[in-house]
């Protein structure tokens, strides 16, 4: 194991067991299905998570606070979600003190600078009470995504029902049974410019991550992370919410995993280096210190 | 009074020097920077006191001029982080009553929880700050707050969860506990959720219980100050005149818990009754420190041979109310609206604890009323077409009084009429009579906050009053 | 002179406990740091987000920090020594005893923490311009890194109470700690170390030129949530800053992960926060 994978307890594949989250989940439903248990549970009082907005795919970021709340948060939206947007309001006006919040591995990392350095995040840090993060290799804007669906794909964006990028492929998937494929090098174009600096594939400073990589369709990978993380993890798992097998088990596994952080990384770190020389005698910030 | 002719006066001069004068500089354990310039006689009794703020003017009535109305109020709550509530509420308003814009009701209710749970935070820091002056009751030994012995630890956890409380009522209901985010011109950004409104009602009701325990320890320690004879100052015990801190000032009140504006059908102050005189004209003139104190806690009065210059290093204005200073804060309020009688320093300490339990009251009573579903944004904000309008917020501290004119939107005049501001020259008059040793337990008894004391005059170029102009 | 004994003894007040009530402040402890709290142009709103630490400001009285000075809530008039000084507000370059007050401060002081907007970049100070009474010359207002080397930085207004006592318990260990707690400090405060030496301005147009245009912005959202006037919104998932309502406090730009962000320390948050949770124990 690399350090590309970040500190881990547990890795397993899993699945929900709850069927009514599945129906409509990206993956595994893990993320849907942990805070709907933890909601239950009283683990936390809401959680941050992406709705639609007011335009077919386009993401609107809001604090469940019920399972019915949720339900409408599943699947991916393959464009920009300021989720982290929300973490203080909902100890505000929403009145959290225990918040659940899920995103990015950027926003893992906008999570934890918060909590250590809460610098316009009064009373916020102690009530992050659980943060899932999903793997991630590079984001949209609004206007890319739809270019590549309405325009590369041919689809419009309503009767899209779900699109995925996996096994080297965006691929869309309609209403009506259409599906295509791009292949990435024609998503590359369109990826949002800040991805490029980003050194972290798996969400590494969440509590508890997950995605699809690694494991067999409709399963999803996941990594246990941070000692709230395993105590919420194996309590769900000790009330049935997850049929789980040995990640040494599914196929492609974790090599895959490893391989895809490892080049993410490794292109971004030679980004990095390239913004140092931008210009001539001048570059390119690196926010890394 | 002294007119600026004056200064040449050979017989003012000789008056001056005839008197010791001390001078205690900077005074402690309140907001801000301010200081006292006393004149005293043989006996070291204050014959007349001089209490100015010292802090530099920043001048947010000035640079508020061509900003938005949104700005503004957000940069005046900024003059005060100990009632930035006030200035935040009376700021906005002020704007509302200048575009005569009408608030929802449930932006009101947040509003005065917000309010009350501003104070409740406020009289309980200050619980913190006059302690060190007050004695464990049968004892000679002084409080200090931050002791890890008991009784006193106890008081002070309470002292911080009363504190917290407060400050959390105010985070769900403002945005922020000390700058408050929510509230804006023609509202609030958000109402609360159902949840939160629970959480601010479970949080007054445990506070209700730690206030009035709260109220009773405080009032139990006062009341034994008021009965002992001497206090320990500076290794002397100087003696307490049982009138510490009288004066004959009035009072001025617009409410017992919020304000009033000029939207109000029937408001409760009046800019008519309201002039400002000039430092120039209410301060000494220049005098020469002639007596220290090197015992004085900690590190002794200022030395011999400094000059002092009030008239021209007073920070604020002098506004009056009817021609006369006015006291305001919690005794102000209770004498205006529930015929409370005690006077002196005292009588300002217990009301200010009386004032406790209806902090909570009153945010339990929006509470019961809080429609969470309501909406808190006015459908119309107008931009104003420079339209005078004021509004007064009843800070723990006393009224604090925004006056505005606010045109397309921008600010074209605004005012601060701050309490501590109103409490400087009553306060100066309370001090005569008190040993000058106990002249800074005077002037706490005002619970000053000096940074936000700072505004500028109102009298124009042919000295008439702008608020009688603006009555025009 | 015989005190009158009082007739209403509160009912949480023991008697027998009276003696070991201090009469003095508490003689300096070897082993805690000497701080204090010098005021300037700010509004001692830095100041009581330092006591919205509630029960957690006596721990760090009691065991970590001798309170040297602090116009407010001590009795101090005159600037001590110190190890850390802690700064609030701006200095008005017209105001002598000001200014006087910060040198002062930089020759006391082993650390000199700029605290809240206001000290780090002006916040609403920089909207001065004089011409108020009674002192219309009063009308410019710098931040203290205009005047003098400062240590550290936290930026934001008010700042909140737990940036300010991770930095209290840092500066303790990077000074009284052992070696690996020294280390780990100064890894930690190195971050605020840098917005100390990286300038004394601030604005949302930070997050403009120094993270959207330069390639690095997200739209995680954090500068939303981190601005105490609500000036940011997202459009189409891209920051969006009311510059008419931006009070130049920097809250935004130092929480945003792409300003800066330390591998080294955040990879460790979960120690680090138990730490901090630990000395607050
Ligand atoms: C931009 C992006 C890129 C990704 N890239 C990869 C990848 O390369 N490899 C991989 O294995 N997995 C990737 N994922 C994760 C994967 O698509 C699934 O989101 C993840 O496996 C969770 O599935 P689930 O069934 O457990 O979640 P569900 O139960 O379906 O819940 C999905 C959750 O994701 C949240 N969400 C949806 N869209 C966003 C968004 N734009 N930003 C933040 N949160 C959002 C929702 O709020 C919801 O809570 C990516 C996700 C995103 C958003
Ligand atoms: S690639 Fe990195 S920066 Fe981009 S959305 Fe994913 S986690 Fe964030
Ligand atoms: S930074 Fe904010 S809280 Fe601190 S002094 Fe300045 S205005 Fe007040
Ligand atoms: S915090 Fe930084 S990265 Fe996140 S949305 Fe704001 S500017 Fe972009
Ligand atoms: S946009 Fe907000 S957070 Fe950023 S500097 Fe301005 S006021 Fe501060």
């Amino acid at each position: 194991m690399g350090m590309e994978l970040g500190k881990y307890k547990t890795c397993v594949s899993a699945r929900s067991t709850d069927k009514e989250i599945v129906a409509k989940a990206q993956d595994g439903g893990i993320v849907t299905q942990l805070f709907a248990f933890a909601l239950e549970q009283g683990i936390i009082d809401g959680a941050i998570v992406t709705g639609l907005g007011d335009r077919p795919w386009k993401p609107r970021p809001f604090i469940a606070t019920t399972r019915e709340e949720l339900l409408t948060s599943r699947g991916t939206k393959y464009n920009v979600s300021p989720n982290v947007a929300w973490i203080k309001e909902a100890t505000r006006s929403f009145g959290l003190d225990k918040v659940g919040i899920v995103g990015t591995p950027c926003q893992m990392q906008a999570v934890r600078k918060v909590q250590l350095y809460p610098i316009g995040m009064r009373d916020v840090p102690d009530k992050i009470a659980l943060a899932v993060g999903i793997f991630c290799m590079e984001n949209f804007l609004y206007k890319s995504i739809q270019q590549l669906v309405e325009d590369h794909a041919g689809q419009k964006m309503q009767s899209v029902k779900k699109m995925t990028i996996g096994k080297g492929k965006f691929s869309v998937y309609t209403e009506r049974g259409n599906v295509v494929a791009l292949p990435l090098k024609i998503t590359e174009k369109y990826e949002q410019a800040g991805c490029h600096v980003c050194l972290d594939y798996v969400a590494n400073l969440s509590d508890v991550s997950t995605g699809s990589v690694g494991s067999p369709d409709g399963w999803s990978t996941v990594f246990v992370r941070t000692k709230k993380g395993d105590h919420i993890w194996s309590k769900a798992i000790a009330a049935g919410c997850f049929e789980t097998k040995p990640i040494e088990e599914v196929k492609p596994g974790l090599e895959l995993v490893t391989k895809l952080a490892h080049e993410k990384i490794h292109k971004n770190e030679i980004y990095l280096n390239k913004r140092a020389s931008y210009g001539v005698g001048k570059g390119l910030r690196n926010p890394y210190i | 009074m002294y007119l600026y002719s004056d200064m040449n006066n050979p017989m003012r001069n000789e008056a001056i020097q005839l008197s010791k004068v001390v001078e205690i500089s900077p005074t402690t354990r309140h907001e801000g920077h301010s200081k006292l310039v006393l004149k005293v006689n043989d006996s070291g009794i204050v014959e007349r006191g001089d209490w100015l703020s010292i802090t530099p003017v920043r001048g947010v009535e000035k640079l508020a001029i061509g900003k938005t109305m949104e700005q503004v109020p957000k940069i005046a709550s900024r003059v005060c982080g100990i009632c930035p509530i006030a200035h935040t509420l009376a700021a906005i308003e002020s704007m509302e009553a200048s575009i005569k814009c009408e608030v929802p009701k449930d932006a009101h209710l947040l509003r005065v929880i917000l309010q009350c749970a501003n104070r409740l935070h406020s009289i309980a820091l200050h619980n913190v700050l006059i302690l060190p002056d007050l004695y464990i009751p049968g004892t000679d030994t002084k409080i200090n707050p931050f002791t890890k012995e008991e009784p006193v630890r106890t008081v002070a956890k309470r002292i911080q969860r009363i504190r917290e409380i407060g400050q959390t009522i105010g985070e769900i209901a403002g945005g922020e506990a000390i700058h408050p985010s929510n509230p804006r011109v023609g509202g609030m950004y958000r109402n609360v959720t159902e949840h939160a409104m629970w959480k601010m009602y479970d949080l007054a009701k445990e506070g209700l219980v730690l206030a009035h325990e709260q109220m009773e320890f405080m009032i139990a320690v006062i009341r034994n100050f008021q009965k002992r004879d001497w206090t320990e100052i500076g290794g002397q015990q100087i003696p307490i005149p049982k009138t510490l801190g009288y004066h004959n000032q009035g009072y001025m009140a617009t409410d017992p818990i919020y304000g009033s504006s000029s939207l109000d059908e029937h408001p409760t102050w009046n800019p008519a009754r309201w002039i400002e005189t000039r430092p120039w004209d209410w301060y000494m003139g220049q005098v020469e420190i002639n007596y220290e104190d090197p015992t004085y806690p900690v590190g002794g009065t200022t030395k011999v041979g400094t000059k002092a210059w009030p008239q021209i290093e007073a920070c604020t204005g002098v506004p009056t109310y009817d021609g006369q200073p006015v006291e305001v804060g919690p005794r102000a309020r209770l004498t205006m609206f529930k015929n409370y009688d005690e006077k002196g320093t005292i009588g300002q300490h217990i009301a200010r604890q009386m004032e406790y339990p209806d902090c909570l009251y009153s945010i339990i009573k929006c509470l019961d009323i809080l429609n969470p579903n309501g909406k808190v944004l006015a459908d119309n904000i107008p931009q104003g077409d420079g339209s005078f309008g004021w509004a007064a917020n009843e800070a723990p501290r006393g009224t604090d009084v925004h006056l505005a004119r606010v045109k397309d939107g921008r600010v074209q005049w605004f005012e601060m009429l701050v309490p501590t501001t109103w409490n400087f020259p009553t306060a100066s008059r309370a001090l005569v009579g008190a040993p000058w040793q106990l002249a800074e337990m005077v002037i706490r008894g005002y619970d000053p906050c000096v940074s936000c004391a700072t505004h500028m005059i109102v009298v124009d170029e042919d000295n008439r009053i702008v608020a009688q102009k603006l009555m025009q | 002179m015989a005190t009158e004994k009082s007739a209403t003894i509160p009912s949480d007040v023991k008697m027998e406990k009276k003696a070991e009530v201090s009469k003095k402040e508490e003689k300096s402890v070897s082993n805690k740091i000497k701080a204090g709290h010098v005021h300037l142009s700010g509004c001692t709103g830095c100041l009581v987000a330092l006591a919205d630490n509630y029960q957690g400001l006596f721990k760090l009285l009691d065991d970590y920090v001798d309170w040297v000075y602090d116009l407010t809530l001590a009795d101090v008039r005159h600037i001590p020594e110190m190890d850390v000084a802690l700064v609030e507000g701006s200095v008005c370059i017209q105001d002598h005893e000001s200014v006087e007050d910060i040198k002062t401060t930089r020759n006391k002081s082993k650390i000199v923490v700029a605290v809240g907007g206001c000290a780090c970049y002006g916040n609403i100070t920089r909207f001065a311009r004089g011409g108020q009474h009674n002192q219309p010359q009063h009308e410019s207002y710098v931040p203290i890194g205009d005047l003098i080397d400062v240590d550290v930085y936290i930026p934001g207004c008010a700042p909140t109470p737990q940036q300010i006592r991770n930095v209290c318990v840092m500066a303790y260990l990077l000074l009284m700690g052992t070696e690996d707690q020294k280390k780990l400090a100064a890894n930690y405060l190195k971050p605020l170390m840098n917005l100390a030496k990286r300038g004394t301005t601030a604005c949302f147009c930070d997050l403009m030129t120094e993270v959207i245009n330069q390639g690095l912005c997200m739209g995680c959202g954090t500068c939303a949530a981190a601005c105490p006037v609500r000036a940011i919104t997202h459009e189409w998932g891209k920051p969006q800053g009311q510059r008419d309502l931006c009070i130049k406090c920097g809250a935004c730009y130092s929480q945003c992960p792409r300003s800066w962000y330390s591998f080294d320390v955040m990879n460790e948050f979960e120690g680090i926060m138990e730490i901090i949770d630990g000395a607050m124990k």
